[in-house]
């Protein structure tokens, strides 16, 4: 049987706050990272399940774009985080405060 | 044809902009290439003197810019005769400039101010509206002020050219009420227009647009009380004095009164205003020219004064002898001014005339050609300007005005003296360029341009010389235009009935008929020569010289020493209140009400950011809460609208 859609949003729901969370308390840049990339997806498997559901391609088309942006925005990341390594000498997000006002 | 009358406008432009883009590169070749612009200009204007003087002037439409904003270029006979002069002796004083220019290390530069001034002169003439008019005379006093600050780095040069603009700018604004109030009046700025509906003008519009033009007039004129930028402005090279004063700017008030002739007819308060200050200028200047020794500045004061006999011609409506004492004028001031260069040149920039003496065997040539243009400057029979003269000093009594007239026939004794004061004391006795400075009450002696620079070439001498012996052949012919052998003579002709018939009136019989007026105005301009002479001519005085000028230095009345202060006076009404202006309100309302408005927004924006500054944790965890915080709320508030539907 195939599962319906509020299974699929509701899973997209948990991912999504998995992902939250772990921006919100690990202080690694590498797993906030990742955790951006968890509530991406969360998105997208949302999209596409809204998508199937309402037989509309453009959620589809969506889930490329983020899919792209995704990828971008990993590699920027990580430049940034290889950046901030370098003048800091440190990579945790909380004792990279220079902007503080 | 039309083609050929934008050419003959345009040609100056483009060569000043061929110029100004590639000066660097033509060196002193631009000397040639923009004297060749202006004399093409000349060309056309004699191809066009068919055309322009037919029934109906030349005409080419430019473009049309709202309701009775149509400008456009027009040739009649008025504008033709500028226009000659401009092109014919602007161009033989680019020609000579080559030679006087020849070690300046900016040429181009100069030759481009040259032909820019050209052209916004032709702007000027050959405008057949007002605005153009109005612009053509804007140009006129920029490229005035380029010219007469060339060598920017003497600050006398700077701040000469700042006040000939200033006092130029005072008189465009003149003319720019004038050209409101036409407008307004008529709903045109054609001049055909304009003169079409001059009848229609009530009286206080016809005045009120005459003095604002007679403003305008008489900043560009030098006329009383307006006048004083005219002797500061021989800063500028020679060239430069020359054609600002034979050529070009200065006659543009004469241009402007006898082109508005429809309007000041019918105006004799205008007129009055007009010829009464014309009067006024010519006597000044004459006088003031007495007591000069800057030999530029004794010719600035000539020329005003012959302005003035011009402006006085126009007011008083003998149109036709003002314009042809402009034609003459135009003539033997180019040909003193560039005999004077011709000195200055060769004494290496000295200008004094106590410097001078004894010139006669050094520079033969220089002495006949100012001696020529002296005796046409003072009306001497059979030379150009007695013609112009007599009829300038005949049209005032002609046209009922014999107070005017027996000023003019005064101004002409005293020219005479002054002229050939001026001619003595440069030419006659012993050279006394190596005398110091102290034994004649001069000043300490400056470093000057020319020692500092220092001459190593020269151009040819006939480069020089070409122009001014061009120059003698109207400088004693251009009067015969106006003789007539029965019948009109050719100079009336030539305008037609462009000043209406006001000049041809029967008027009442005059108690002194023109042959008398003539031999009485050549008794004193001979008394003038005759006082000239015992006093710097004879072989006493001569051989006195050096005591006699140093005399004359010191004694000389405070009056012409500072030109009847009009200076100081201007000075005192205008500049000390505008500058008392100037320090109350930046000692007042700058602190206090635009510095304080601006010190209050930044107190604000200052306040508002120490507030919002706590925000700016530099958490970057926090900032990821907020927003969560922010996005949850978001959400249950469209949950909970939705669940309220």
């Amino acid at each position: 049987m195939q599962p319906d859609l509020s299974s699929y949003v509701a899973l997209s729901a948990v991912m999504f706050f998995i992902g939250v969370s772990g921006v919100i308390v690990r202080r690694n840049p590498l797993i906030v990272l990742m955790s951006i990339e968890l509530m991406l997806n969360a998105a997208n498997l949302a999209l596409v399940a809204f998508a199937r559901a309402w037989v509309n391609n453009a959620g589809h088309v969506f889930v490329f774009l983020v899919v792209t942006v995704a990828a971008a925005e990993a590699a920027i990341g990580l430049a940034i985080v290889v950046a901030v390594f370098r003048s800091a000498k440190n990579v945790d997000v909380d004792e990279v405060a220079r902007l503080r006002g | 044809m039309t083609s050929l009358l934008e050419q003959l406008w345009l040609l100056p432009l483009l060569s000043a902009i061929v110029l100004w883009t590639f000066g660097p590169q033509l060196k002193r070749a631009s000397g040639a290439l923009g004297s060749a612009s202006v004399l093409a200009s000349f060309v056309v204007a004699v191809v066009l003197y068919p055309s322009a003087t037919g029934p109906v002037p030349l005409h080419l439409a430019l473009g049309t810019w709202g309701p009775g904003f149509t400008f456009g270029l027009q040739l009649d006979p008025l504008s033709l005769l500028w226009t000659f002069i401009i092109t014919g002796v602007g161009g033989l004083i680019h020609v000579y400039s080559i030679g006087y220019m020849w070690s300046d290390k900016a040429i181009a530069r100069f030759f481009a101010y040259m032909n820019f001034f050209v052209f916004a002169m032709l702007t000027l003439v050959l405008s057949d509206n007002v605005v153009g008019l109005l612009i053509g005379w804007g140009l006129v006093g920029l490229a005035s002020y380029f010219l007469i600050g060339f060598w920017f780095y003497k600050p006398s040069a700077v701040a000469a050219a700042k006040k000939a603009f200033v006092i130029n700018v005072f008189g465009d604004v003149g003319i720019m009420f004038a050209v409101f109030a036409l407008y307004a009046a008529t709903g045109s700025i054609a001049f055909a227009d304009i003169f079409a509906k001059a009848g229609t003008l009530p009286v206080g519009v016809l005045i009120a647009v005459c003095v604002g033009l007679f403003v305008g007039a008489a900043a560009k004129s030098a006329q009383v009380p307006l006048q004083t930028w005219l002797p500061d402005a021989m800063e500028g090279p020679t060239p430069v004095s020359a054609l600002i004063h034979a050529a070009t700017m200065v006659t543009a008030g004469v241009y402007l009164v006898a082109r508005f002739a429809p309007l000041y007819s019918l105006s004799p308060t205008a007129q009055e205003l007009v010829a009464v200050v014309g009067a006024t200028t010519m006597v000044l200047g004459a006088i003031l020219g007495v007591g000069q020794w800057d030999i530029k500045r004794i010719l600035a004061y000539s020329t005003m004064s012959q302005i003035g006999y011009m402006i006085m011609g126009v007011g008083v409506g003998a149109y036709q002898a003002g314009v042809l004492h402009f034609f003459t004028h135009a003539f033997f001031k180019a040909q003193l001014f560039l005999g004077a260069g011709l000195i200055i040149h060769a004494l290496h920039d000295e200008q004094d005339v106590r410097k001078m003496g004894g010139l006669r065997e050094r520079m033969p040539f220089a002495f006949w050609a100012m001696l020529i243009g002296t005796l046409a400057i003072i009306g001497f029979p059979l030379t150009s300007g007695f013609y112009s003269k007599d009829a300038v000093i005949y049209g005032a009594l002609e046209h009922g005005h014999p107070w005017l007239y027996v000023a003019g026939v005064l101004t002409a004794g005293i020219t005479a003296y002054y002229m050939f004061r001026m001619l003595f004391v440069t030419f006659f006795g012993p050279y006394r360029g190596g005398v110091p400075n102290e034994r004649l009450a001069m000043p300490p002696a400056a470093v000057t341009h020319a020692e500092a620079e220092g001459h190593d070439s020269h151009a040819p001498d006939w480069v020089m010389q070409l122009p001014v012996a061009i120059l003698i052949v109207p400088t004693i012919a251009a009067g015969y235009a106006s003789v007539s052998f029965g019948g009109p003579s050719p100079w009336s002709r030539f305008f037609g009935t462009l000043f209406g018939t006001s000049y041809n009136v029967a008027g009442p019989i005059l108690p002194v008929p023109e042959w008398a007026s003539s031999i009485f105005v050549l008794l004193l301009v001979a008394a003038g020569i005759v006082i000239a002479y015992l006093r710097y001519g004879t072989p006493a005085a001569q051989a006195g010289a050096i005591e006699r000028l140093r005399a004359e230095a010191v004694r000389m009345p405070p009056a012409l020493v500072h030109a009847f202060w009009f200076d100081d006076a201007i000075e005192a009404a205008i500049v000390h209140p505008a500058q008392a202006l100037g320090v109350a309100i930046s000692r007042f309302v700058d602190p206090h009400v635009i510095d304080a408005g601006v010190r209050d927004v930044v107190w604000i924006a200052g306040a508002l950011g120490v507030i919002f500054r706590k925000l700016q944790t530099g958490l970057v965890r926090g900032y990821a809460l907020t927003i969560v915080i922010g996005a949850a709320l978001f959400i249950a508030y469209f949950a909970t609208l939705g669940a309220s539907r």
